[in-house]
């Protein structure tokens, strides 16, 4: 009873505005039998479901160079993906096992550290630009697995670069920024929902699909008051839509079926197909997930407040 | 009078430039239209292929309408139908080679779509159908961006 009313009080806090929480709360996690079932994410050993969540979370966009052919760079999980923001242009590194170009000597500890909670190895924090604000849901066993599959990926040699940031976004200026909107969260179950849901609401979370759907506040903070309810001009000004089920702003008339039709092929229920960072994010992560997992994630969707966003007015679909 | 012998000039130098932008304007609509037209037989066709309705003999009629469209994509995009109410980006005339290539992909997938409608298994239809979608996908990927107005 006393784990229920706390999941209820994490949930709500989650989901009600925890930017002005200046507290430190981590790690509550509760096994139930859904995560605990044994076939986890498709797979069974450590490595397979490292690989399945590194899909998952949409790691591989971010951190592999698409068109990077000629600079000795563009292998898998190689870093040096220019990410335009409003806030700067920032250089994913390289995340391969390669001992000196990559991370192949981290442990298991710098790991959880590094996605849960947003340090690095020598203390420094991280930009947001890598969202540890959505990967501070990972699970410990599946941060594991993760560096685990990592420690796998085949080494390359290829050096980070330098982000291209205005003077006042030091690195030390983010210590204050996560101060005010950052807690490294967890992640809770909502005990009086059932496993699909469950699960749906831990893959949209890990699938960082808020990163992008989600308006910010002018310090590139979350408001989680609208969460997915479709973020203008964001990372190289694209627009990501309202998925919300509202009706005529949102995906309100979308079915569960058309959901995870799209998250597999990136097809719109109208015959249209999906462009920008969203062909990504379908060919790089849902596309590798089950059918189980992406009608997991779609119920979760449909289930979640409408919410009214007047900059996506009016659809016809 | 003396204000429009003054302005005349100007006027003759707006007029030619207000047809450009029209013709542009309708170069826009008429790709924007087949566009749509493509969406409409990818749309009937995902329906089809996925056994949600039972209109198996109309596929092959929506994989040929998909060829006819498909033909050539960038006939659609001249020099200079790059402004107005348009989601192609900037780049896609920058990268001109880029995007003919990506087109001839999308409609050799089409092609082989139809050939399969005509001719191969069902299993082969449906592998058919998932390279049609890659295509408009990838093209989308970096040649179109979205507004947050769907007109
Ligand atoms: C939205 C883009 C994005 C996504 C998605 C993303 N990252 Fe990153 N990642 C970055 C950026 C940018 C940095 C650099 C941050 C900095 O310099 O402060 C980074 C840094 C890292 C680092 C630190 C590397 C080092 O040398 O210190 C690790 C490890 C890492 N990411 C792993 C992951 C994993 C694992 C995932 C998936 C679970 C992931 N990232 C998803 C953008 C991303
Ligand atoms: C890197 C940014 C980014 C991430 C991460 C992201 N999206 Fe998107 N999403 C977009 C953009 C941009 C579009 C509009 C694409 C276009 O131009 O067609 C979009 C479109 C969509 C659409 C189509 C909506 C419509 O009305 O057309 C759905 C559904 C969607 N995303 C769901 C998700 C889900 C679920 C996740 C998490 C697994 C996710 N997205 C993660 C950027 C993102
Ligand atoms: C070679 C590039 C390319 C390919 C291939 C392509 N498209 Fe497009 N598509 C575009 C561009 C660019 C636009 C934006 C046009 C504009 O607004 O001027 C667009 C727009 C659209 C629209 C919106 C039309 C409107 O304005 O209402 C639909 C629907 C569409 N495409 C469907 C498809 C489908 C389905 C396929 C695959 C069978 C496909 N496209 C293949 C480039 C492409």
């Amino acid at each position: 009873m006393a784990h229920v009313s706390l999941a209820v009080r994490l949930v709500a806090r989650t989901f009600a505005g925890k930017t002005n929480s200046l507290s430190c709360m981590t790690r509550w996690f509760f096994s139930l039998s859904l995560f605990a079932a044994a076939p986890l994410w498709g797979s069974d050993t450590l490595v397979d479901r490292g690989a399945y969540l590194v899909r998952a979370a949409g790691c591989v966009s971010c951190h592999t160079n698409p068109d990077d052919h000629d600079n000795g760079g563009g292998g898998f999980l190689a870093g040096g993906r220019a990410l335009r923001t409003p806030f700067g242009t920032f250089f994913s590194p390289n995340i391969t096992s390669d001992p000196q170009y990559g991370i192949g000597q981290w442990s298991d500890d710098d790991f959880l550290r590094a996605l849960r909670h947003g340090i690095a190895p020598d203390g420094s924090h991280y930009y947001p630009a890598f969202p540890y604000t959505s990967y501070s849901r990972l699970r410990d066993e599946d941060i594991r697995a993760i560096a685990a599959y990592l420690r796998t990926v085949k080494p390359a040699a290829a050096a980070n670069l330098e982000h291209v940031l205005p003077w006042y976004l030091w690195r030390g200026a983010v210590a204050v920024w996560k101060g005010l909107f950052f807690e490294p969260a967890g992640f809770s179950i909502a005990p009086d929902k059932d496993a699909e849901y469950n699960r749906g609401s831990y893959l949209v979370a890990i699938g960082h699909c808020s990163e992008c759907h989600t308006p910010r506040n002018r310090f590139g903070a979350l408001d989680s008051s609208r969460f997915l309810a479709g973020a203008k001009d964001g990372a190289e000004g694209e627009s990501a839509p309202n998925i919300t089920p509202h009706r005529s702003t949102g995906i309100g008339k979308w079915s569960v079926d058309d959901m995870v039709y799209f998250l597999e092929t990136g097809a719109l229920p109208d015959g249209d197909y999906t462009g920008g960072f969203m062909s990504e994010v379908v060919d790089d992560s849902t596309s590798h997930l089950n059918n189980e997992d992406l009608k997991a994630m779609a119920v979760y969707l449909k289930s979640l407040p409408a919410i009214h966003n007047p900059d996506f007015a009016e659809k016809q679909k | 009078m003396k204000f429009i012998l003054k302005s005349l000039p100007l006027l003759l130098f707006i007029l030619p430039a207000l047809s450009v932008a029209d013709e542009a304007e309708n170069q826009i609509k008429y790709r924007q239209a087949v566009m749509k037209a493509i969406g409409g037989h990818m749309g009937a066709s995902a329906l089809i292929v996925r056994g949600k309705i039972s209109h198996r003999d109309q596929l092959k009629a929506h994989a040929d309408g998909l060829l006819a469209m498909s033909r050539d994509i960038p006939g659609l995009f001249p020099e200079g139908s790059d402004f107005g109410e348009t989601e192609a980006k900037e780049i896609l005339w920058e990268r001109w080679d880029d995007f003919r290539e990506v087109s001839d992909k999308s409609k050799t997938s089409i092609e082989n779509f139809v050939k399969a409608v005509e001719t191969g298994s069902e299993d082969d239809v449906v592998a058919a159908f998932r390279e049609v979608g890659k295509g408009c996908k990838g093209c989308h990927e970096d040649f179109r961006q979205k507004h947050e107005h769907n007109h």
